[in-house]
């Protein structure tokens, strides 16, 4: 399992080195729907004058600066680390107990700030650049544009390619963010030249387990997006009902039962737990064929991006094999 | 208690007693606010803070004393300012030292109406209008009113009882929380989430156009609800004798609600639901300075301020850089002090 984790994220690093190289050579100015950028030659000297201003989510024309250095992004951080990027401060829960662990072979280095963004722990890190997701209200984003440009992302927080792409373009990126995609769907291939060879036709279903809750995963969201959309699994049919505005909807283990769901992928951070107890679950033909796979609430399971979706395909082919 | 004639000697004695005691409240106050402005995530010395507001502190000591601790202070004090002084009427009128705007449902009618607004304005486009914000005290003061009509409404039985008065709002306060609920639960989850922080009672986003949102309100009910203290006075001597002494006195209740839901509705709208500061700065300036509202208006309104003020202090500090909401500070003050009330009051 650690092995498996160590090569996918060694493979991502492998990426992102590649999108690094990339980087240099590209750095054209960007068209679309932007306000002509600044090639290398203008230098220092114009590149105040003639920034880029984009329109963000909430409808305003914000000022991009010119290669930001302190950027802070919270919940964004694996579309920056995708593009190499490294965040000023990284998104945390608890008083930074709780951080996205799947990056901290990247992030270890970098500080926390809290999830809500308080004022003062954004200027703590003097940024240079502010990334948010959420739709905040536009008193608040006033606030943090005294502190440095801030942008609201457009995409929809559900789909990673737009999110990606809008990334790349407002970071000037644009042509390393398509290579991180491409890059990613010729990996995906792979995944799914692999399933259509050991699993042809069969179902598979992500689970979350919180004690005694199931919940499941989203087809076309999260890591569902990964595991029907981009693996090739089936979809099975209570999955498709079941689905409705959330990435994870709960199910109960009846319907979980009903799923006849050849591969199941076990999101639990607990040894044992009464459900597998149960004859429903005894009953579920990946138990059955000893084609559970169990993964801890840490890993990249539960999250968006492309470094969590190529951890997510790793751990989809390392399962079935 | 002191119930002072207004001819007695007495009476320079005691208005100069109120005086010195609102006086040291405000130098309280000012300390605070001192202390307040150096306390939080980033540390300003005294010393910075001076340089700062003499004008030569660095650009970030600027930004961060003037754009983010100054309006939140501001608004700390003026929601203080609003919700006591709301909380010493309504206690006037219902005659009842355990009515607070909070407990008796105008906080929620208020919370109803702005958390409704606000889901039907993100239903009806992605971006909230610029106007939208500065609807949010007259939609609060809108459900506010609704929440006080109704009350007085199902509790009107030939005249008004306090106690009726109290009871029934309390039933409303369940139904509008309800209601409340309800909406919540048909939201997106961040909006969902929005919803539950601001209605913990939360100031952390103040910015200079939350205060000048919240300013007008202040400056216009404040000096009304001083202007009628005296009438508050007369109706605490009972309902006959004010009859007697020429107070009209439906009709002053009716204009007393009115200024007390707009005070604590305004203070709502831009701090979401904060308790017990209503109930507890009016019932320690009663303590204080004694049941005449002339006097115990202004003074309960710097307690509430001082309360505030203090327990924002506290709810940035205690875990920094995260932050507590304010209300849920005000709330470990005061809960403790509603049960000692509680305990004391006897029937």
């Amino acid at each position: 399992m650690k092995k498996l984790v160590l090569s996918t994220l060694s493979l991502t690093l492998f990426l992102a080195a590649c999108n690094g190289n990339e980087e240099e050579t590209v750095n054209e100015p960007a068209d679309e729907g932007v306000e002509e950028g600044v090639t290398e030659e203008d230098g220092e000297e114009t590149a105040e004058t003639e920034s880029r201003v984009l329109t963000d989510g909430l409808g305003n024309d914000v000022e991009i600066p010119e290669n930001p250095e302190a950027i802070i992004a919270s919940y964004l951080e694996d579309y920056l680390l995708a593009l190499d990027v490294i965040p000023a401060a990284q998104w945390s829960i608890s008083d930074g107990e709780g951080v996205q662990f799947y990056l901290q072979d990247e992030l270890s280095d970098v500080p926390t700030i809290p999830y809500d963004l308080p004022y003062e722990a954004v200027m703590e890190f003097e940024p240079d650049f502010i990334m948010i997701r959420d739709q905040l209200e536009q008193d608040m984003v006033d606030q943090y544009n005294l502190i440095a440009p801030t942008y609201v992302l457009n995409a929809s927080p559900t789909d990673w390619r737009e999110t990606m792409r809008e990334i790349g373009t407002v970071l000037d990126h644009e042509e390393a963010a398509e290579t991180v995609i491409d890059e990613y769907d010729t990996r995906a291939e792979e995944t799914a030249s692999l399933v259509e060879e050991q699993a042809d036709g069969e179902s598979a279903a992500a689970i979350w387990m919180i004690d005694t809750s199931l919940f499941v995963v989203h087809p076309e969201r999260s890591s569902g997006a990964v595991l029907y959309g981009d693996a090739g699994f089936e979809i099975p049919s209570v999955v498709d009902q079941l689905s409705d505005d959330a990435d994870w909807a709960a199910v109960s283990l009846e319907e979980l039962a009903e799923m006849e769901v050849d591969h199941l992928f076990l999101i639990s951070d607990d040894e044992e737990s009464s459900l597998t107890e149960d004859r429903l679950w005894q009953n579920i033909p990946a138990v059955q064929n000893d084609a559970v796979y169990t993964f801890d609430s840490q890993s990249a399971w539960l999250y968006y991006g492309p470094i969590a979706n190529e951890q997510v395909l790793g751990f989809i082919e390392d399962s079935i094999q | 208690m002191t119930h002072v004639d207004d001819h007695s000697p007495l009476k320079d004695k005691v208005f100069k007693r109120s005086l010195f005691l609102f006086l040291f409240l405000l130098f309280l106050l000012a300390v605070l606010i001192l202390i307040s402005l150096g306390s939080g995530h980033l540390s300003l010395t005294p010393a910075d803070i001076w340089l700062t507001l003499t004008g030569s502190g660095t650009g970030a000591q600027e930004l961060l004393l003037y754009q983010f601790r100054l309006p939140r202070i501001i608004l700390a004090v003026l929601v203080g300012i609003g919700m006591a002084s709301a909380g010493a009427i309504f206690q006037g009128v219902t005659q009842n030292g355990l009515a607070d705007p909070g407990i008796i449902g105008i906080h929620s009618g208020s919370g109803f109406f702005v958390v409704l607004f606000l889901y039907l304005v993100s239903l009806s486009q992605d971006q909230p209008p610029v106007w939208a914000n500065i609807g949010l005290p007259f939609v609060a003061f809108a459900g506010g009113t609704t929440a006080a009509l109704l009350i007085y409404v199902l509790a009107w039985k030939e005249g008004i009882t306090p106690v009726r008065l109290v009871l029934v709002g309390i039933g409303i306060n369940a139904g509008f929380s309800a209601a409340l609920l309800l909406i919540q639960l048909r939201m997106s989850e961040s909006d969902f989430n929005r919803a539950i922080i601001w209605l913990s009672g939360s100031i952390w986003n103040a910015s200079w156009a939350t205060v000048l949102r919240l300013i007008p309100w202040i400056l216009i009910f404040l000096p009304l609800a001083l202007y009628k203290a005296r009438i508050l006075s007369v109706m605490q001597l009972g309902e006959e004798m004010a009859v007697g002494l020429g107070t009209a006195v439906e009709k002053e209740r009716v204009k007393l609600l009115i200024i007390a839901v707009a005070l604590s509705a305004a203070s709502v709208s831009v701090a979401g639901g904060i308790a017990f500061v209503g109930l507890v700065a009016p019932h320690l300036a009663r303590r204080l300075v004694g049941g005449k509202f002339q006097r115990m208006i202004p003074v309960s309104a710097m307690i509430g301020a001082i309360l505030i003020v203090l327990s924002d202090s506290i709810a940035r500090t205690v875990l920094a850089p995260s932050e507590i909401p304010v209300g849920l500070i005000v709330s470990v003050i005061g809960a403790p002090y509603f049960i000692y009330l509680l305990i004391t009051i006897k029937e």
